[in-house]
């Protein structure tokens, strides 16, 4: 009769066995639409980097995290739905692998997840400053202490060279369609693994002038992406729930949530910015673009410019790091003297790489460099750069924040409604409060306060 | 045979007169009742026989010869007290003998004044008994007995009828117990009958209910239905009622009627948006519609604007402008009055070896909203046949057949229309007007057009809400058997042997829709569940009379449970593509998989109980059971667990005039339960696939560790009766200790999980019961009779899993929490609350805000501090009149209704007259502005009115603390009450009747006080362990109606 008992307490509907693929596969997608999101319960890094503000409910515009535990899905999301996915397919690889795999194989697909490890981690040290990370993902101790934000970066850039060392081109990769985002190719995933570490490089700046110089001279000279066709990218499909997640929220759900800000449309009007009519939609006339008060009352889809219409398309690819970004990391990086490379070339390469990514021309690209106002000028490079590389990041709102908390530039305002300034980093979600206590309060405490105006080890005053 | 005339008077062994006993001549229906002062006067023939008989007295017989007085003294009857009562496992017991608490209602308490949910008609008359009633039609109520004693199991009772343990499950999704919407389809208990209800007995503490084992940890229920009886003339038995109900406007958001759409004064035009509606080539002062708030313009006939029904063709205000008003219909209009009917006949009766009950009942039920209803068939059976002296067998059998059509939506979500109409509305929309624009146009017009100037008329939030009844309505259909066999035989004159089978088993169908042209994506959903309960018992009963003094009763028994549980849902992706076809085939893309769960659970249970009497005064009983279960890791599957209660007749030994019964009694008792299904073995997850197939690790970890969890708990009570059971009480205290608990923990996700399942943490839970009865006034034609009863109950979380201090049960919209906290009772609300100096709420002075602390803290307790139920019946010869206050002190509850509410505006008392005897809503510094009561930061008083001219106000979601809106959910209620008159025999002798009884009764009638605004302090999201919070609440229905019993 026992065996009977046990025999019936079987989940009959769900595995207890999977292939690593389908794990690294599911981290893959939910890192994507996180980064991508700008879904008011989830990603507000549109708001936060002040490309758009919010219509009739300007909670989030006002850089309310708490109401809709938007830092509490962050954190779930990146540590729970991806973090522990890509775990649990490295310890399936290491410890029961598909035996055809040739032990070539096998190394490239677990230095591609260690890529993505880390760079999910760098994410949630950007966001919210020190976090559980050595004792973090381990079920058996569910009160992790909080890393130093310093310690964990350092570390990551030893995983990061370890997975760059480690990637063989040519031994193949995740098979199938399961890898997303570069199909099993190890050639791009080393130039994705030397973009991330190039991205950072930079973030040390001025942290560390010395290690950053390093760090960007291995990464170019081992290899970034060198076009477009490099980035790191997720092809989202036409149907739900498929889709690219901005659709969902911009069509799908039948909202009018969101209209662009002043803060950039003034800025593009002011530069005459060729991707204009790519970014916004001209529902007020023909080359009228007026964004709204950010973070104000009486912004409607009638009365201010709303996004272009490539966002309504369910297609439209979700990007972590592409191209044009690498090349502002590297005019920055020549800028402040860590490479030889010639800062205004890569400057200028990179402004191009994003107007013709949006649907513009060379010729356009060409105009709008010779603008005294968009012109490289090595004298005020921060400002240029930080200029135009907050443009170029409007549809990567965290990576815009990230690099306008480094850069400072360009001025944000405080929100009009609750006169908050940007935030410099999240507060850690309340739940974590009840939760882990006792090392969150050690951690708020290291680091100076857990506010949003506390900063992470590499945004100096 | 000489007729004479025979007097005399009735007194009790102390010479005290007896009123109202019974004078009857034997074999006739003949008779009197002896008066006030015992005096009884009757017609009677020379050698007939006299029988007296008053409750709690030996019947006694006199027989007539030619004396014409005969005075009686009646004797206590210790049989007469000997109350039987239905126990564990159907096994009847003298009430006298349990060392236990267990509380009757009579099946007239239930089936008078009968609820849709047959439960809610317990509320107020079991001490102990906390039942909450949702206000939704068909909803669930939930039901705690003596606390929560699981931190994230099933709280609710064990449900018995006839015997049969029937499902009480709770299927609503767990968006509908967090109130994000969804439907609340009850709960299965709901699906008794009450017309065929004789007995409602409750078993309160473990040592009640030990032998029903682990699924009895939190109480019994134990139902008898009617039966026949035998040597009994057919008996029929029709009752027909009415019902009609009402909503209570004390229970419904009352709008203010000043002010119009809109935020605040942020628009074009300040309070309007402005553009060209008519085309006239000047732009026109228009309502900005995508503002669903009252904060806007100040009502002025005078002022002409363009409102939504100037923008649809059909409208008689097509493209005209309207004056500027308050809606003279305002979402009150919705409602109508509900009928329901309830209809049954019942035929029993019975052979000397046979009985038999045949039963039909169609309760018909129309909600109170518009195209709403209910409808339930039930078919009952119930037959016992004797074969021989020693072989006697049984069946039960019920069909019940349900029908939804139309329930309420609840919580944060479009389907519920009062999250609109209670959190974000205008109030210059007039809802006839929305009726007529729904129903003349048969489209969704809306008054929240997206982008109206544009010409973008689909709604940006909030359908019209008639369109949402008429268009978006759910249905559902269950279809259910329950029923037992049961055979009998007597082995000898002091064991027998009984074996049993019963079965419930259910399936539900439930279709939701949203058609297109609906706010958001048009949808089709169905779940279909099947539920599936087989018990098999065997029993050995003895009672042996070891010798004149002492008695040994007990039983030896096994039983065998098997669970199965299918469900599966499914649903269209991407919308639908033909409007009005609710099928998944109508699926705009493919199909994502439908979400299965199997689920099967075994257990095998073995038990003893022995009972050890000394000569009816000392009662000893213990009893054990092991459990064995599928549920639980496979080497650490079974558990045994013991009770032993003890019951002593004190007023055996007394010769008193005044005790009538006396009792005390005590016990301990622990109970194992079980971990649910699939708890153990780690399994994956499958998200929807992409462009490949997906798994992820579960966000729960399981544990293959896990052991039963246990529950102990001691109990004592006392029981006097006084005065000839005149009066009466019974206390009892208890306090009871669940340890091991089996719950998902909610952890850091920084450990890659969300929750995982431990055996961890203790909650303690104490009271007192206490019921009180009693007859004030008693005289031959008229009664007065109160019940009362009261209890408190306390819980505490003594201590959860490892360091941890809190277990979240529930993160809800708003920011606020339902925790379980070590030192905290279970079921604490944290949210953000007020900053206090010396005990004042601290005010800002620049912006006369409270002082916001955001740090969650506990701010609330679902739990009350005591229940009462008063119930006073007064009856005059064949008229009889009942009414039940029922009291909650204590309880908090969170208003997501308000916190929103109080933002937009939309309430009665964002509006109106401050202390200065100014608009509230006039700029501050014209003298405006609500002055809060509270304290500066130095502790002077505060003096600073704050801004309620927008959204941005102090007491909205936007500047006020959680607890702000965070009520005491104390209620005094007027329950019930009812009227009825029985014919007298008289008049139903002459016409062949046994019984007609008329009654007019009512239900939910007053709530006579309260402190939460503008809704029912007991409206809450579904049963469960989640409550304290309400969100879109559901107005409460007064119910009012007639009733006939006809008896042949």
């Amino acid at each position: 009769c026992s065996d009977d008992l046990s025999s019936v307490n079987v989940d009959t509907k769900s595995p207890t066995e999977v292939p690593a693929d389908v794990l690294f596969s599911n981290a893959t997608k939910n890192l994507f639409d996180q980064m991508v999101s700008t879904n008011v319960n989830r990603g507000i890094f549109k708001m936060v980097a002040q490309y758009w503000t919010e219509t009739t409910y300007t909670d989030e515009a006002n850089y309310d995290l708490i109401g809709r535990d938007i830092n509490g899905a962050q954190w779930i999301i990146l540590y729970r739905d991806v973090l522990k996915d890509l775990k649990e397919a490295e310890m399936i690889l290491n410890e029961n692998p598909d035996p055809t795999l040739s032990e070539a194989n096998i190394q490239n697909r677990l230095a591609m997840i260690e890529v993505l490890q880390v760079f999910t981690w760098h994410v949630l040290v950007d966001t919210f400053g020190d976090i559980p990370y050595t004792e973090a993902l381990d079920l058996e101790n569910s009160t992790p202490v909080y890393d130093d934000d310093a310690a964990i970066y350092a570390d990551l850039v030893v995983r990061l060279n370890g997975a760059i060392d480690q990637l063989e081109a040519g031994a193949g990769g995740f098979g199938g369609g399961a890898d997303y985002i570069y199909d099993g190719d190890a050639a791009k995933w080393s130039k994705f693994a030397n973009s991330l570490k190039l991205r950072l490089a930079l973030r040390y700046a001025n942290v560390d002038d010395t290690k950053a110089a390093t760090m960007a001279t291995e990464a170019i000279a081992a290899g970034v992406f060198e076009s477009q066709d490099d980035n790191a990218t997720i092809q989202y499909q036409a149907s739900a729930p498929n889709t690219n997640p901005i659709w969902t929220d911009l069509v799908q759900s039948g909202r009018k949530d969101f209209v662009a800000a002043n803060t950039i449309v003034d800025v593009m009007n002011e530069l005459d910015d060729p991707r204009r009519d790519d970014y916004f939609a001209q529902n007020l006339g023909e080359g009228v673009y007026k964004g709204g008060t950010y973070g104000a009352n009486g912004n409607t889809q009638g009365n201010s410019t709303i996004f272009g219409e490539i966002f309504t398309d369910p297609t439209l690819e979700g990007v972590i790091l592409d191209y044009a970004e690498v090349e502002f990391l590297i005019a920055e990086a020549a800028a402040r003297g860590y490479i030889t490379e010639d800062a205004e070339t890569h400057y200028n390469e990179a402004v191009t790489a994003s107007i013709i990514y949006w649907g513009g021309t060379e010729a356009e690209a060409d105009a709008y460099l010779a603008q005294p106002e968009v012109a490289w000028d090595e004298s005020i490079w921060l400002e240029r750069i930080g200029i135009q590389k907050w443009i170029a990041l409007y549809n990567r709102g965290f990576e815009a924040w990230s690099t306008w908390r480094k850069l400072d530039v360009p001025e944000l305002p405080n929100a009009a409604q609750s006169g908050l300034p940007v935030p410099l980093r999240f507060t850690y979600p309340t739940t974590e409060a009840t939760l882990n206590g006792d090392n969150l309060a050690a951690a708020a405490s290291a680091m100076g306060g857990d506010t949003q105006q506390t900063r992470v080890f590499w945004d100096l005053d | 045979q000489q007729q004479m005339t025979v007097s005399g008077t009735v007194t009790d062994s102390n010479g005290m007169p007896l009123p109202g006993v019974n004078v009857l001549v034997k074999g006739t229906t003949q008779g009197v009742q002896t008066d006030f002062d015992g005096n009884y006067s009757i017609e009677v023939d020379q050698g007939e026989v006299l029988v007296f008989s008053y409750l709690g007295m030996k019947t006694t017989e006199y027989p007539v010869t030619n004396v014409d007085t005969i005075d009686v003294v009646l004797e206590q009857d210790a049989a007469q007290l000997e109350e039987v009562v239905v126990t564990a496992l159907g096994i009847s017991r003298e009430k006298r003998s349990l060392g236990y608490a267990t509380e009757e209602v009579a099946g007239a308490e239930v089936n008078t004044a009968k609820e849709g949910n047959f439960i809610n008609s317990l509320s107020g008359k079991v001490s102990g008994l906390d039942i909450k009633k949702s206000s939704t039609l068909g909803g669930s109520s939930n039901i705690i007995i003596r606390g929560y004693t699981s931190l994230t199991g099933n709280n609710q009772p064990l449900f018995v009828v006839d015997g049969v343990p029937i499902s009480n499950a709770n299927t609503n999704t767990a968006n509908q117990q967090t109130g994000r919407g969804g439907y609340d389809y009850g709960n299965a208990a709901m699906d008794i009958n009450p017309d065929d209800v004789a007995s409602v007995n409750v078993l309160k503490g473990a040592a009640a209910s030990a032998l029903y084992g682990s699924r009895a940890a939190n109480g019994v229920i134990i139902i008898t239905t009617k039966s026949g009886q035998k040597n009994e003339n057919i008996g029929v038995t029709i009752s027909s009622g009415v019902t009609f109900s009402k909503m209570d406007d004390d229970t419904f958001v009352e709008y203010q009627k000043e002010y119009g759409a809109g935020y605040g004064e942020f628009y074009e035009t300040g309070y309007f948006d402005s553009w060209d509606v008519d085309g006239d080539g000047t732009d026109d002062l228009v309502v900005p519609f995508t503002e669903d708030a009252s904060f806007g313009g100040r009502f002025d006939p005078n002022l002409l604007v363009f409102q939504w029904d100037a923008l649809y063709p059909e409208s008689p205000n097509y493209l005209q402008a309207t004056p500027w008003v308050a809606a003279e219909n305002g979402p009150e209009s919705i409602f109508r009055t509900g009928v329901t009917f309830n209809n049954s006949v019942a035929l029993d009766g019975g052979t000397d070896k046979s009985t038999y009950r045949l039963g039909y009942t169609l309760y018909d039920q129309e909600g109170i909203l518009p195209n709403s209803r209910i409808r339930r068939n039930t078919v009952d059976i119930k037959a016992t046949h004797d074969f021989t002296e020693k072989l006697t067998a049984g069946v039960t059998a019920t069909f019940t057949n349900t029908n939804g059509k139309g329930r309420y939506g609840t919580g944060y979500s479009g389907t519920n229309i009062f999250q609109s109409m209670r959190q974000w509305n205008q109030a210059n929309v007039d809802f006839e007007a929305q009726r007529r624009a729904y129903f003349n146009t048969g489209r969704n017009i809306t008054w929240n057009y997206a982008d109206a100037e544009n010409g973008d008329f689909s709604p940006i939030y909030t359908d019209n809400p008639y369109w949402q009844l008429y268009e978006n309505y759910q249905t559902d259909e269950r279809n259910r058997l329950y029923g037992n066999f049961n055979i009998n035989y007597e082995l000898t004159d002091w064991l027998s042997a009984t074996g049993r089978v019963s079965m419930d088993y259910y399936g539900d169908f439930r279709e939701e829709r949203r058609n297109v042209g609906s706010n958001g994506v048009s949808h089709y959903q169905r779940y279909d569940g099947t539920y599936k309960e087989i018990n098999y018992d065997f029993l050995l009963n003895f009672d042996y009379d070891l010798n004149e003094d002492i008695n040994l009763a007990g039983i030896l028994g096994a039983t065998a449970r098997r669970l199965d549980n299918a469900q599966m849902r499914a649903g269209t992706t991407g919308g639908l593509v033909i409007p009005g076809l609710f099928a998944l085939s109508n699926s705009q893309n493919l199909l994502t998989p439908p979400n299965e769960a199997v689920t099967e659970l075994h257990t095998n249970g073995y038990f003893a109980s022995a009972s050890f009497g000394y000569r009816d005064f000392l009662y000893l009983d213990a009893t054990g059971r092991v459990d064995e279960v599928s549920s639980l890791p496979e080497e650490d599957n079974t558990y045994f667990y013991p009770s032993i209660s003890t019951s002593v007749v004190f007023s055996q030994l007394l010769d008193t005039d005044w005790l009538s019964f006396g009792k005390f009694r005590a016990n301990y008792a622990e109970v194992g339960n079980y971990a649910p299904p699939l708890s153990v073995q780690d399994v994956y997850a499958s998200p929807t696939n992409f462009t490949t197939p997906l798994y992820s690790v579960s966000s729960t970890a399981n544990n293959p560790n896990l052991k039963n969890e246990t529950t102990k708990s001691w109990e004592v009570g006392l029981e006097m009766e006084f005065f000839q059971r005149r009066l009466g009480f019974d206390v009892a205290a208890y306090q009871s200790n669940s340890v091991d608990q089996l719950m998902p923990v909610t952890i850091t996700a920084a450990t890659g999980y969300t929750s995982r399942w431990v055996n961890a943490g203790e909650i303690e839970n104490k009271g007192i019961e206490l019921s009180l009865h009693g007859s004030p006034i008693r005289t031959e034609d008229f009664e007065w009779r109160v019940n009362a009863n009261w209890y408190k109950n306390e819980s505490e979380v003594i201590s959860l899993y490892g360091d941890n201090k809190n277990l979240q049960m529930a993160s809800l919209q708003g920011g606020v929490t339902i925790n379980a906290t070590v030192g905290q009772p279970y079921g604490t609300i944290w949210g953000t609350n007020y900053t206090f100096l010396n005990g004042e709420r601290v005010i800002n002075p620049t912006n006369g805000r409270f002082v916001v602390d955001g740090t969650p803290q506990v701010i609330g307790d679902i739990n009350p501090d005591w229940k009462a139920g008063i119930s006073n019946s007064l009856s005059y010869k064949d008229l009889s009149f009942s009414f039940l206050i029922d009291i909650q002190k204590g309880g908090d509850i969170f208003s997501l209704d308000t916190w929103y509410g109080y933002a937009t505006g939309v309430p009665a008392n964002t509006a109106g007259l401050n202390e200065l005897g100014n608009p509230l809503r006039d700029p501050v510094a014209d003298g405006g502005g609500l002055l809060l009561e509270g304290v500066n930061p130095d502790g002077s008083p505060n003096t600073t009115r704050t801004q309620m001219s927008n959204y941005a106000n102090a007491i909205g979601y936007g500047y006020a603390p959680n607890a702000y809106h965070t009520y005491d959910a104390s209620f005094v209620k007027l329950r019930e009450m009812t009227l009825s008159y029985s014919l007298p025999e008289s008049i139903t002798d002459r016409i062949s009747m046994a019984d007609i009884t008329l009654s007019a009764v009512g239900r939910n009638l007053w709530i006579i006080d309260k402190n939460i605004p503008y809704s029912d302090p007991e409206a809450g999201l579904s049963s469960g362990n989640i409550q304290g919070y309400q969100s879109g609440a559901i107005p409460t229905a007064r119910e009012y109606g007639f009733n006939v019993r006809l008896q042949f």
